[in-house]
């Protein structure tokens, strides 16, 4: 298999956590991996190949101008990587909207694809997490675009979480058919008109908020404004929730007494609410496979996303999802 | 510049770039129409046109940068060809 490109660059923790990751996924699990960045800040990288761009698109830098501006950028180099033959994927904890224009503009778009899609993992407390999408790719959509994304990412959901027949949920605000705005009315009769059997998914009709840590619906699909909207208040929320609760135990002597006896017990929990075991969020859409990281990736959630690249380029996530749009 | 090009021609590759991009039939696409209004083109899907008409220009062997300070400009498919064709006269 060719190399994963990674963005060695992008991130708060770059390049050294990147670097950590990239030769823990190479080392532990036999992945090969390219690097890309200024080759002299980059350290020991325990032999991995790197390839030299010398710029760094900021985290705050306006994604399209920058990638036309930079054409030495570490991003854009690692999606050039990937279209001229070099890397099979690529992976950036960088400037999100930079990393999805860069895989756009130089990949390009699967044939049949109207727009690219972010498809994030919520993870629930029992069952395969729901997959999210759009997670902010596209801030207003065309209901047409919605039935691309329930396509895609029921191939994802099946391709990434193994969930054989994949429910398809529409994000509103109720669960009946008539509820919600002119755009997911619309978008409700064109998912509802698709053949779902022929997609080996199904569509369940309208999903509410509450469903999406839930184990009623696999793939939520809503506009990126919803989507990022959404995204965003359940990590506000369990962060704050987690926060009161650790504050909590260790309010009295018994309360930190008690926290301690029930540690081991909540640690999976804590492991499989943890975004670092995800990696990051997948681009679909592109001809490429490209995962957004989050800003703030480590060791653990680089080598993660490097391994859940290399998992979908052997899956062939592109060509399966040419197959469902076609 | 070392070749030169009509505007019909200019017309043809932005028409034909932009069905692709948008996934539309290039004859859906009207010189009046705005890449907002009508065509729900977005600012990427602006510059995947700007990327491809210089890149189809280059393989004519002419030698155009869009900058982007003028994309904010371009409204309509007219526009577009309009300023291609000013830049290149």
């Amino acid at each position: 298999m060719l190399p994963v490109a990674v963005d060695a660059m992008g991130g708060d923790n770059a390049p050294h956590a990147i670097v950590a990751g990239a030769r823990r996924a190479h080392e532990e699990h036999g992945i090969p991996v390219v690097l890309v960045g200024r080759a002299d800040e980059l350290g020991d990288t325990g032999g991995l190949e790197v390839i030299e761009a010398s710029e760094v698109i900021a985290m705050d830098a306006d994604p399209g101008s920058s990638v036309r501006t930079m054409k030495d950028a570490s991003l854009v180099r690692a999606a050039e990587a990937v279209r001229d033959g070099k890397a099979s994927a690529m992976v950036s904890a960088g400037n999100t909207g930079a990393t999805m224009a860069s895989a756009l503009l130089r990949t390009g778009r699967i044939k049949g694809v109207s727009r690219p899609a972010i498809a994030t993992a919520i993870p629930g407390p029992v069952g395969p997490p729901t997959v999210l999408l759009d997670a902010g790719a596209n801030a207003e959509c065309r209901a047409e675009w919605l039935v691309q994304f329930a396509q895609m990412g029921a191939v994802f959901s099946r391709a990434r979480f193994d969930v054989e027949r994949p429910r398809v949920g529409l994000l509103s605000i109720g669960e009946e058919a008539g509820k919600g705005s002119p755009l997911v009315k619309e978008a409700f009769g064109l998912l509802d008109a698709v053949d779902w059997s022929s997609q080996g998914a199904d569509f369940i009709g309208n999903v509410e908020g509450r469903d999406l840590m839930g184990t009623e619906v696999d793939v939520v699909v809503t506009d990126g404004f919803t989507g990022n909207v959404a995204l965003k208040t359940l990590e506000g929320c369990a962060k704050n929730i987690i926060s009161a609760l650790l504050e909590s135990f260790e309010s009295t002597p018994e309360a930190k007494e008690a926290s301690e006896a029930l540690l081991p017990a909540l640690l999976p929990l804590y492991k499989r609410f943890n975004p670092d075991s995800y990696g990051g969020a997948m681009l679909l859409g592109t001809k490429g496979v490209c995962i957004i990281s989050h800003g703030s990736s480590g060791e653990e959630a680089m080598a993660n996303a490097i391994s859940v690249a290399s998992e979908m380029v052997s899956g062939d996530l592109v060509g399966k999802i040419h197959a469902a749009v076609s | 510049m070392s070749a030169t090009i009509e505007r019909d021609e200019v017309l043809g590759i932005v028409r034909d770039r932009l069905a692709e991009i948008l996934e539309l039939e290039p004859s859906d696409i009207g010189e009046g129409d705005s890449f907002q209004d009508d065509l729900d083109a977005d600012s990427l899907a602006l510059i995947e046109l700007v990327e491809a008409i210089e890149e189809e220009l280059g393989e004519r062997s002419i030698v155009l940068r869009i900058e982007d300070d003028d994309l904010e400009d371009l409204k309509t498919v007219r526009d577009a060809v309009d300023y291609v064709v000013g830049r290149l006269g």
